[in-house]
Formats: C-alpha cells, structure tokens, sequence
C-alpha cells in the first residue's frame, strides 16, 4: 500500500472514531435524561417524606428544594406507622402484606398445577382448555368487576380478606406462564419420574416445581404487584379498616378540606418497601427467566 | 430378572400403523438389540416395553404377566434415556436413590443400595455433585446406577450412547457389557449403530417400517442375512450388491462383469449377487476394475474401485500401494458369497 493510500486510511479510521465517540456522548446524554425522569419522583417523595411542614413540601414542588431536606426527621414515619387510631398505617401495611402474601402464595399454587396439567397431563381436551385460558386473558378485569361486586355482596363476604384474595389467585396469564415453562422441559424427565415410580402430583412437586425457580420468581413479582396496587377492587368491597389495604387508606390523607402530603409520602414510601424487597428477593431468577425467554426461542 | 414376550404386537397413531404386529421372545438375562434406520420403530416398541407409549394390538408380557395395561411404576423395569433424563436439581444420590425413596424405603436402606452401585460404576466421589458437574461420560454413568440401584427385572436402554464423542462411546459400550455380564439382567437395548449392535448384544432384531427383517446372533445376522436390507445394514462398510443372472454356472452382472460362484452350487436362479468387502480380494485371476479411491485406516486398507459400472468396496488386511485410476483385478471368495432373488430375499 502507498504512503499516500495508508494516510488516508487513518484520516478515515479517526473520523470513524470521532463520530462513534460523538454517538456515544449523545446517548450517555439520553439514557442520563431517561433515567433523570423516572427517579426524581421517586428521589422527591424520599425527600419528602422526612420534611414535617406540609405547607413546605407544597411550596418546595417545582424548584430544587423538592430534592433536599435540611432536617430530615423520622416524625411522619412515627406517626402513619400506628396500629390503632386515626392514623392505623401499621394496620392497613399489615393488611396489604396478608393481601399479598395470601394471592401470591396461594396464587403460585393453583397458576403452577394448572398450567402442570394443561402441559403434561392426561387430561381430554388440553388444547380447548388452554384455548380458553387464552381468551380470558384478553377480557378487562374491570369488565366484570360490577358483576363479581354483586357475587361477593350476595355471598356476605364484603369487608373480608378471603374477598380481595379468592378472585385474584386464578389468573389466566400466570397459568399460560406456568404452562409456557413446564411445556418445554424435556419430556424424558417426566418419563424417566414415573418410571421410578413417581405419582403425577409428586412429579410436579419433587421434578417440576423445583425446576420452575424462574417462572416462580416472574410470577411472584408480577402477581405481589399487581395484589400490592390493588385500588378499585378494595375501595368496591371493604367499608371499614378491618381488611383495609394500605393503597386505599392512603387516599385519606387527600381530604376535602387538607392535603397531608408529609403523611401521605412517608405512607407511600412505606407502601413501596415490601414490593421492592419482593422484587430484590427474586430478582435474580426474575432476570434469568426473561433472558432465558429470549435466548431459547 | 425376567423374560419378556412380544406377541404381534401393533402400534397406530390415528390410522397411521407405525408397528406391524411384532413379535419375538426375550430369554431371562439376555441382551438384545433392537437396531434399524431412523424410523423404524425401534424406540416406539421400547417405549411401548416400558410402558410410555399405548398398545394398539397385541401382547406383553414380563416374567410371564400380561403388561399390556400395567403402568411404567408397575413394571419392574428400569429406563435409561438418550438424553439421561437425570433430574437436574438433585445430587447423584438424590437421583439414584429417588425410585426407592417412592418405594418408601429407609434412608439407610436407600444409603446402602446407592453405594452398591455407585462401587460397581466408580461414581462414589461423585455421589454429591450435581448432573451440571459431571462429563457426557459421567452423567451416562449415573443414568445407568439410577437403573441399577431398583433391581428390576428388565432394563430398558434407549440409544443411551448416541450423545457420547466416538472414543467415550466404545469405553462405555464396554461398560455396559460388562455390567450385563455381571448382573445378568435381562436387557433391551435400542440402537441405529449395528457395530454397537454387533459388538453388545446376544442376539439382533433388525427392523424396519414397523416390522422385524431377521432376529438371530450377531454373527448369523452377518454370515447369512435373510434380505438384502440385513445384508447391507449390518456391516460396516456395507455389502456389495450386484445386479444379474445365474448362467453357466457363473453370475454375469448387468454391467457384464463375471463373477464367480461355488463350486456345488445348486440355485439355478438369482437377480442379486452380494459380496462383503473382507471377501474380495486382489488376484489375477478376477475380473477387471478401476481404483477410485484409496483409504487406509491403518489396520487395513478399504479401496473403492469400479467395477463394470458398479462402485464396489474393499478391505484388505494388508498395506497396497494402489493409486486412484490404477487398474487392478478383483476376484470374490466363492465360498463366502451371497445370493439374493431380484426381490432381495436369499436364495444360497
């Protein structure tokens, strides 16, 4: 190669350089910006809710003193953490912990079987089922929230616990998850169980079941959420505080006459400690099982 | 350990027939080979042995009972799979003692039988680890404890060597050998490699579409093949065929080649003449060809050469320094040779 020719091909090779190094500033910019968005709300509500003035939360909003607290204090927490009275925040926590620890527990059980059964069972008309199961994804869950209000009222079971868990355990997208999972482990393990003498229940709970880790953790976190923010359901079947979740109880704190802001964001940083911890706590098979999803095909 | 009877037994998916009324009689401790091309049945009449494929006609039966509607648990056999099937989540114990801890068996008891089979496959260090930690080789080990460790009557082998490199794949044929040798369980073992099949089994039932072509000993299968399927399946390199007629005591080949033919043969008439490679030899007196292609393997020597217009194999113990496009003379050894109908059906 001449002299000439190699010289303009660094020329090139710099330029080319220059411009991925221009593209990439661009899009650290924009990831920055993205990422700016989505946790000053989260940045502003941990501020927030260690400031004890009301009326200075609300004039802080809109500048820069929204993201800074000069004497954090723990006061709002005390006071929204309560048992009994007014304030029962403790209680309505405790509420949405049975609420969700009950759905997704139970939840893992029934989504798990199902979805084990419409893969390996023996069961006539597997594919119609599942075919139904299809289509009931697609119905809104708001669409038959009236009549299932009108079930529960007749049945006497408003104002309960066993109300805002019994009609969300059964969902038709975790039994496709589950059945989705279980229908592409090998067909040899099933096998290779029920001739060593295993039963099709203790094929799903010694074989199966342990192997779902991932579908376990995906659907653990994406049922806790959806049981943890609840709102419509709660406020249609409960009248008192008795089973009262916490994301209801919160819009109290939005009255006619006041607005308790410093409360209601201590209140809702409480509110988003236990569904972060769920999220931590499977996170890992969590993140597998979606790229596990990708990668297989 | 037990025999097992096969009586015509059929197998349909819909209206699809995918077996054709087999049978055959399995002796008490007997290794037998089920061996033929992809999809010849092999495995389906395994699966259907133990249980894990319906029975569209016929019968089995296992120590002389009926099986036909009895469940894979009930059986008393034990499976190891092509892909080993271990359960991933469980140690090698774990895996080799789950079928007797269903059977409700003590930890001890569970203890013991484990170590009794991991002495006789060499897996007692390995017995804490999981299948993710083991080797190809390794893992076919524990599949085969996880049979053993039962004690059952019949074991099931489903190309159980398929996934092994070649070299890994004769020291576990060896193994296997060995072990039937001392269990002397009855075994039914499903391959598509008939050197596997020559080299393990007592006897060879050798299938296709859905039906039996010829059961016997490895050497029966080789030295008298019923068909030409046999005749060419069995056998590495294959038989060679050659197309023609029986006239004046000689076989002349289409191609117009003459080869030779016994000297008290009696068979006025045959379409097809075979010959195996180890029975062709280099000699003046043959009949004329072309080298091809020359490939020494070091024990011996296999040459393709062009015969008339019939591309013919050869295996010489010997070393020949033959160059492709050299003409030489091939003869066939009269004695050994194969006689078919135009049908492919022996007729010598």
């Amino acid at each position: 190669m001449s002299d000439l020719a190699l010289s303009t091909a660094r020329v090139e090779v710099k330029r080319a350089r220059s411009a991925i190094g221009s593209l990439r500033i661009v899009q650290t910019a924009c990831i920055l910006v993205i990422a700016l968005v989505i946790v000053s709300p989260l940045l502003m509500l941990f501020v927030a809710s260690l400031k004890d003035d009301r009326f200075q939360i609300l004039a802080d909003m809109g500048s820069f003193r929204a993201f800074w607290v000069s004497n954090p204090t723990l006061s709002n927490f005390a006071e929204v953490g309560n048992f009994s009275g007014q304030l029962a925040f403790g209680r309505y926590l405790m509420n949405s912990l049975i609420i969700l620890a009950s759905t997704v527990g139970f939840g893992l059980i029934v989504n798990s079987m199902a979805g084990f059964v419409l893969a390996w069972g023996s069961l006539r008309g597997r594919a119609l089922i599942l075919s139904l199961v299809i289509a009931l994804y697609v119905i809104p869950q708001e669409s038959i929230i009236m009549p299932l209000v009108i079930m529960v009222s007749r049945a006497g079971m408003t104002d309960t616990f066993t109300v805002q868990i019994v009609p969300w355990v059964a969902s038709p997208l975790y039994i496709f998850l589950f059945y989705q999972f279980f229908a592409q482990l090998p067909k040899e393990l099933f096998e290779a169980a029920e001739i060593d003498g295993a039963s099709v229940f203790r094929i799903y709970r010694s074989i199966f079941l342990p192997l779902s880790l991932p579908a376990l953790a995906t659907v653990s976190i994406l049922m806790g959420i959806e049981a943890w923010n609840q709102y419509l359901w709660p406020i249609l079947v409960t009248q008192t505080d008795y089973a009262r979740p916490i994301a209801v109880a919160i819009a109290t704190f939005f009255g006619q006459d006041s607005i308790y802001w410093d409360r209601a964001m201590a209140a809702s940083v409480l509110m988003m400690i236990p569904i972060l911890a769920l999220y931590l706590a499977f996170q890992r098979w969590f993140v597998s099982s979606f790229v596990g999803s990708a990668v297989k095909g | 350990m037990a025999s097992v009877t096969i009586e015509q037994v059929r197998k349909q998916y819909g209206a699809v027939p995918v077996i054709h009324g087999v049978s055959m009689d399995i002796e008490d401790g007997e290794f037998v080979t089920l061996v033929g091309p992809s999809g010849c049945g092999k495995s389906t009449l395994l699966r259907m042995l133990a249980g894990l494929e319906d029975i569209s006609g016929g019968e089995i039966r296992i120590g002389g009972r009926l099986v036909n509607d009895v469940a894979p648990k009930e059986r008393d056999i034990a499976m190891v799979f092509q892909s080993y099937a271990l359960y991933p989540h469980m140690t090698v114990a774990e895996n080799m003692g789950f079928a007797l801890k269903l059977k409700g068996q003590t930890k001890a008891a569970i203890d013991e039988r484990v170590r009794e089979a991991a002495d006789i496959l060499a897996l007692c260090p390995l017995l804490d680890r999981l299948p993710k930690q083991l080797s190809g080789g390794q893992r076919q080990r524990v599949a085969m404890g996880r049979a053993i460790v039962r004690h059952p009557q019949v074991f099931l082998f489903d190309e159980p060597l398929s996934n092994l490199d070649a070299k890994l794949r004769v020291t576990m044929r060896a193994e296997i050998k060995e072990l039937h040798q001392r269990l002397q369980t009855t075994t039914v073992y499903v391959t598509h490699d008939q050197i596997e099949a020559m080299t393990m089994a007592d006897r060879i039932v050798v299938m296709r579409g859905g039906k039996v072509e010829q059961i016997g000993r490895p050497l029966e299968l080789y030295d008298r093949p019923v068909n030409t399927f046999v005749a060419t399946f069995i056998g590495s390199p294959a038989m060679n065929l050659f197309e023609g007629t029986i006239a004046e005591g000689r076989f002349l080949t289409d191609a117009g080649v003459t080869l030779p033919l016994p000297t008290d043969c009696k068979i006025g008439a045959a379409g097809l003449y075979g010959v195996r490679p180890e029975h062709l030899t280099i000699a003046e007196s043959g009949a004329p060809a072309t080298v091809v292609v020359v490939e020494p393997t070091g024990s011996e020597t296999h040459v393709l050469v062009k015969l008339g217009s019939a591309e013919t194999t050869l295996v010489l113990r010997d070393r020949v320094d033959l160059k492709p496009g050299q003409p030489i003379k091939v003869a066939p050894d009269p004695a050994r040779i194969h006689l078919f109908t135009a049908e492919g059906m022996r007729v010598n």
